[in-house]
């Protein structure tokens, strides 16, 4: 792979790049999917192709093919700066990096047991035995399970001499039941919706989970369901589960402290942000005890990495601290404009995309509460548990979740079932409603693997460390 | 250089005849894309792709398995193929496969244009700059796209189906935004890049922007609304995915479940799927090698009929539509090709016809709370206006809706009669802008 990537950074830098940088990434993933009995998906997938991003003129170029030899490295490195030079013709001031030490070195995910190397009949019988345990209600007519493993090897080098060689594998699983009736409908899932949870692990988090023994209880909860209320529209006080916690943190405040979002980068797509650069340092985004990190280096997470794809070193840094804003997610390009290093959040989904600022592992950081005391210390209340929809406006001010399932605390227990129950908010607001989060002991991490940002539209790996957390006065029974 | 589709369905055969399976069936989908993306006044992305993945369906009995490879060399492909072969052997059967679909005739249809696939690098720089001049003139902050791409998709299998097309498709966005927080949008999609007025596009959403700066507060509540296009497309967009399926359908997931030849909507609304439609765009046969059929889904408001692949149409005893997506298909049969019948009325009439309402540009993140009653939540964005005795009386800040998309479409009172393509060349909705009666805002952005 050097002799391609020394091909393709030479063309580059023959036909006039101040820089270049080239990936080349091979990946392979297994999806297998049982639904309702029925095999839905057994399905194996390669890809492998390099890319070149090249600055001339002062401004990007990348250029990318499926074909990995140094002749075509060399063509796909002369057409990324034929199209930097295209950019050039409608651009500001040139692209200035972040310098960073060159990367050197090699990185790899730990993995217990290889998931590509257990036997797909093992998978199956797997699969199958959840799903029958979820098929236990006659209330319940859809169920689901499913796996879905991932592995990449990934080659970097640039101009500045960094040479770098990663590999990651990733496992995930989740189950489903849907209860339909009388032209109704609701789902409940584990370990969270949305195609399950997922890990930089093997087969090992697979048989951790364990799916089959969850599924009788996820079920009967899905029958449930379908009798329960729906929670009365008004103002309450409001517990979240780890699972819902996880992407509140990821919309409310993964997104928005994203720096390219916030220079206004992403607007015509995903938006932009309610944060200036002028509010770090100043603006109270939550309540004292709201502390957020942005972390590249937790053990099995799916947000961690050696460097970015960039060749910045992983590291932790705080966005949000003693309720305080306090840093963005940033890039060599964007970090300057700080007046910061980069914080090494630069990702691309694949060989055939450019980099963009992503999360990595953004954690809610672990507060103080035992969560049977959290729900004792609540008068009047709702507990709520895993999300099921998720939408917010184009700044990440004006959110609306609804989540699977809730329960009615009522002086200090949990009591009535409620369907489907929603809430919305305004973000610092709402962040600044916080009063209780839990202690480490209910504290995990929850990776998602579906975060979609960019265009042509790309797919990032992230995950949010959380914990139940209790938010003061807070809208809910939105619409019902 | 991206492949014929001569050259497509070769590869396809050949790849068929790889696979030791009962029967077999091979995807090629061939893509050569590129995009500009620009924001801040100048181009701040750009990007090119050339791609080629084969997809290989092996079915053993009951049994399938599905595996894919973007390396074509022969070694490879022989891979990919036993790799399909040892998922089917090892799966449990599927009582209700009713095996691969046979071949069918096809309609020609052609639509890749010369004019797209040569719309290189300083074309969409070009544009960008037209673009971005219609803003920068008028003291505003542009953001955008302009892409371009051709697809080369072929289907075979070992039941004689042969089908391959090429695709063309260029498209532009514009977010104009000023700052005194006023934004406005335009759009373009056309399988041509020549018919792209990149300075009227500019000047379309430069001037929206202008419109709706100093946006004021409203109260939360039902409002009649004007939805243009973009928005409209949104609502298409979900009644399709989570309603007009033979899946959803058949297990009681859908609107449609149980109500066919029940008045569902307001008899102005007509929907319906047409891919082999005079203006339609994207391709002319499934995923499966299937002649897409004209499916009304709704007529006159009525439920008519879900889509069907080769798969739902059995189960379901209904004939294939032809709606097929890439196997393995979890999601089930779905349409690609969605247009609303149009109205008779311009947007200035619907507007007129309004005493107190609610004006939408588009929507912004909108996601499905309630699957079967289709229940979206979602912000208005780029372009909110209230209505004040037929004219836009003044901008609005962004709303947050809470609406089932078909008790809205209940009420419908009115649509434009002229349409538009939103979305991308495979998947574009084509639809009128609407008047209905009620709308639920839930919340604003303050």
């Amino acid at each position: 792979m050097n002799d391609i990537i020394s091909a393709a950074l030479d063309a580059a830098a023959s036909s006039g790049a101040s820089y270049a940088d080239v990936r080349i990434v091979d990946t392979s993933r297994e999806a297998i999917q049982i639904a309702s009995g029925v095999v839905e998906k057994v399905e194996h997938s390669d890809s492998f192709g390099l890319g070149v991003r090249a600055l001339a003129d002062g401004a990007w170029g990348f250029a990318s093919s499926r074909e990995v030899t140094a002749t075509e490295a060399v063509k796909v490195a002369r057409q990324a700066v034929a199209i930097a030079r295209a950019s050039a013709l409608v651009k500001a001031a040139p692209v200035v990096l972040a310098p960073v030490e060159p990367a050197r070195g090699s990185w790899s995910s730990t993995c217990v047991i290889d998931p590509f190397a257990v036997a797909l009949e093992d998978k199956l019988a797997l699969l199958i035995a959840a799903d029958e345990a979820l098929r236990t209600q006659p209330q319940v007519a859809i169920t689901k399970a499913q796996l879905d493993f991932f592995r990449e090897r990934k080659w970097f080098g640039s101009t500045e001499g960094a040479l770098t060689e990663q590999s990651v594998i990733e496992s995930g699983a989740g189950i489903v039941a849907y209860a339909i009736a009388d032209g109704e409908m609701v789902s409940r899932s584990y370990p969270n919706s949305h195609g399950g949870s997922s890990s930089q692990a093997g087969w090992e988090f697979i048989l951790g989970l364990d799916l089959v023994g969850n599924a009788p209880r996820i079920a009967e909860q899905a029958a449930q369901l379908l009798s329960a209320s729906f929670v009365e529209p008004g103002t309450r006080d409001l517990v979240i589960d780890g699972g819902q916690m996880s992407l509140q943190v990821h919309e409310s405040i993964g997104h928005p402290t994203e720096l390219d979002r916030v220079l206004g980068e992403e607007a015509a797509y995903a938006g932009t942000s309610f944060l200036q650069l002028d509010d770090v340092g100043s603006l109270k985004y939550g309540s004292p005890i709201v502390t957020v990190t942005s972390d590249s280096t937790v053990p099995g997470s799916l947000g961690s990495f050696g460097w970015d794809d960039e060749g910045v070193p992983a590291q932790r840094d705080y966005l949000v601290r003693d309720g305080i804003l306090a840093g963005f997610q940033s890039s060599r390009e964007t970090a300057p404009i700080t007046g910061r290093a980069s914080n090494g959040c630069m990702r691309a989904d694949g060989w055939n995309r450019i980099p963009l600022v992503r999360m990595t592992t953004v954690s809610l950081e672990p507060g103080t509460w035992d969560f049977d005391d959290l729900i004792a210390d609540t008068e009047n209340g709702l507990y709520v548990e895993t999300n099921n929809s998720w939408s917010i406006d184009d700044k990440r001010l004006n959110f609306q979740f609804a989540t699977e399932i809730g329960w009615e605390i009522e002086n200090g227990k949990l009591g009535r079932m409620v369907r489907s129950p929603n809430y919305t908010g305004i973000t610092p607001k709402f962040w600044n409603s916080c009063d209780a989060i839990c202690s480490r002991d209910h504290w995990k991490v929850w990776g998602l693997n579906n975060c979609g940002k960019g265009e042509p539209m790309q797919v990032a790996h992230v995950a949010h460390g959380a914990a139940p957390a209790r938010f003061r006065g807070v809208q809910v029974g939105v619409g019902r | 250089m991206l492949m014929t589709p001569q050259e497509a369905r070769d590869l396809a055969r050949s790849t068929v005849a790889m696979t030791a399976a009962d029967e077999a069936e091979v995807l090629v989908g061939a893509d050569c894309s590129a995009l500009t993306r620009f924001a801040n006044n100048r181009i701040n992305q750009n990007v090119a792709e050339e791609n080629a993945i084969v997809s290989v369906r092996a079915v053993l009995g009951k049994r399938v398995g599905v595996a894919s490879t973007n390396r074509l060399d022969t070694a490879s492909l022989q891979a990919a193929c036993d790799a399909a072969v040892r998922a089917a052997r090892v799966s449990p059967e599927d009582p209700s496969f009713p095996g691969l679909p046979g071949p069918s005739p096809l309609v020609d249809a052609n639509r890749a244009l010369s004019a797209t696939r040569d719309f290189d690098a300083e074309a969409r720089a070009a544009a960008v700059g037209a673009i971005v001049a219609e803003s920068a003139s008028r003291g505003l902050t542009v953001a955008g796209k302009v892409r371009c791409a051709e697809h080369t998709v072929a289907v075979a299998n070992s039941l004689g189906v042969d089908a391959g097309a090429s695709l063309t498709g260029a498209q532009a966005t514009v977010l104009s935004m000023g700052a005194a927080t006023g934004s406005g949008w335009a759009s373009f999609l056309d399988a041509d890049a020549s018919k792209l007025n990149a300075a009227a596009l500019g000047a379309e959403a430069a001037d929206l922007a202008l419109r709706s700066a100093d946006p004021q507060d409203l109260k939360p509540g039902d409002y009649q609304v004007v939805l243009a296009p973009e928005a409209v497309a949104d609502i298409m967009d979900f009644l399709a995915y989570v309603g007009f399926s033979a899946k959803a359908y058949h297990e009681g997931r859908s609107f449609l479940s149980g109500h066919l030849g029940d008045s569902v909507m307001n008899e102005r609304v007509s929907i319906l799927d047409d891919a082999l439609a005079p203006f339609a765009m994207g391709l002319a046969f499934d995923y499966e090698g299937q002649p897409k059929q004209r499916v009304s889904m709704i007529e006159r408001g009525v439920a008519m009929s879900p889509v069907t692949d080769s798969y739902w149409a059995v189960k379901t005893g209904r004939t294939n539509t032809g709606h097929a997506l890439p196997a393995p298909n979890s999601y089930g049969p779905m349409p690609l090709n969605v247009a609303m019948e149009p109205g008779e009325a311009t947007m200035d009439e619907l507007i007129g016809s309004v005493q107190r309402g609610v004006y939408v540009t588009r929507f912004h993140y909108v996601n499905v709370e309630d699957p079967i009653s289709v229940l979206l939540t979602g912000m208005t964005r780029d372009g909110t206006f209230l209505i004040e005795n037929g004219r836009l009386a003044r901008p609005l800040k962004n709303l947050r809706f809470t609406q089932g998309a078909v008790e809205a479409l209940a009420g419908c009172e009115g649509a434009t009669s002229a349409r538009k393509f939103v979305g991308t060349e495979e998947g574009a909705c084509y639809v009128p802008g609407l008047l209905l009666a009620k709308f639920s805002f839930t919340g604003q952005t303050s």
